[in-house]
């Protein structure tokens, strides 16, 4: 992979592009379609009419996750900190409070549809991000200078 | 502060201004002792009768505000993220029940903890940088 990146010295953004392959590149970009279209179907009607009353954390925060899953058909490499955030997050709920919630046999009335939406999201992620990148890039690459 | 050269406010050939990486580092270090007291109790024990997705969310933000020590620019895309879902939140949620004058205690929490992000966010943000790499380029 040296050999083909210093005979010629392409752009940045191309450089970072032929990092991944052409095939990881749709994938990514499968992805956030996926979060476009069934994430926009469900999140984006309680966003346009709710009720007055209604708190709008839960659906602000996955409202911006569809927003910017548009900047991820673009860009599926450098969006990759959202799909790592989806990641985490989905982790953390399935590993603890999705547990908790299923072990106390006493589960909320969103427990079936979070643990599906979540659930799929842990399992779809580890398999579409490209690790050596994320690898190379987040944690090997130096980081940002301090002076 | 005295020595500040005029290569520490202005970008010159580099992305971002030095000022610019230390604010938005400065965001991660807030966040990243801040994320602890919003989360870690509902983390460690989680109430089977509560949903959960924000401490999750919390949590998840507070795991990527460690990538955004070392980098802030390459995990951009989260600070956009809170950007977009404060201000949403605020043009779909806080400020109509605001103007309703359906005023409760939840609420007025609510407008300080997210409303005012969006201000200060759109003043953390290079907005010059995104910009460049996600919208020209």
């Amino acid at each position: 992979m040296a050999s083909t990146a210093a005979s010629v010295s392409p752009p940045p953004e191309r450089a970072a592009e032929g990092e991944v392959s052409l095939v990881r590149l749709y994938v990514l970009r499968a992805t956030y379609l996926l979060l476009v279209v069934g994430l926009g179907a469900v999140i984006v009607p309680p966003l346009v009419s709710h009720e007055l009353v209604a708190r709008g954390v839960i659906p602000s925060l996955l409202g911006a996750v569809w927003l910017l899953a548009f900047l991820g058909l673009r860009y599926p490499l450098q969006m990759l900190p959202l799909l790592l955030f989806e990641l985490v997050w989905k982790t953390i709920w399935l590993f603890d409070f999705g547990l908790a919630q299923y072990l106390s046999g006493q589960r909320p009335p969103t427990f079936a549809e979070d643990s599906f939406n979540i659930a799929l999201g842990v399992i779809l992620m580890p398999l579409v991000i490209p690790w050596p990148y994320v690898w190379r890039h987040y944690v090997r690459r130096a980081g940002a200078r301090w002076r | 502060m005295a020595s500040a050269s005029p290569s520490f406010w202005r970008r010159g050939d580099q992305e971002v201004s030095l000022a610019r990486l230390y604010v938005l580092r400065a965001f991660c270090i807030l966040f990243f002792l801040a994320g602890p007291f919003i989360a870690l109790p509902d983390v460690i024990h989680p109430d089977p009768a509560v949903r959960g997705l924000m401490s999750s969310i919390v949590a998840g933000f507070w795991v990527m505000s460690i990538l955004g020590l070392r980098d802030p620019l390459r995990i951009m895309p989260i600070f956009l993220f809170e950007f977009v879902w404060k201000t949403i939140w605020l043009i779909a949620f806080g400020l109509p029940r605001w103007w309703s004058g359906m005023n409760s205690p939840h609420l007025s929490q609510d407008l300080l903890d997210i409303g005012t992000f969006p201000f200060l966010l759109a003043l953390v943000i290079p907005w010059g940088y995104v910009w460049r790499h996600y919208i020209r380029r």
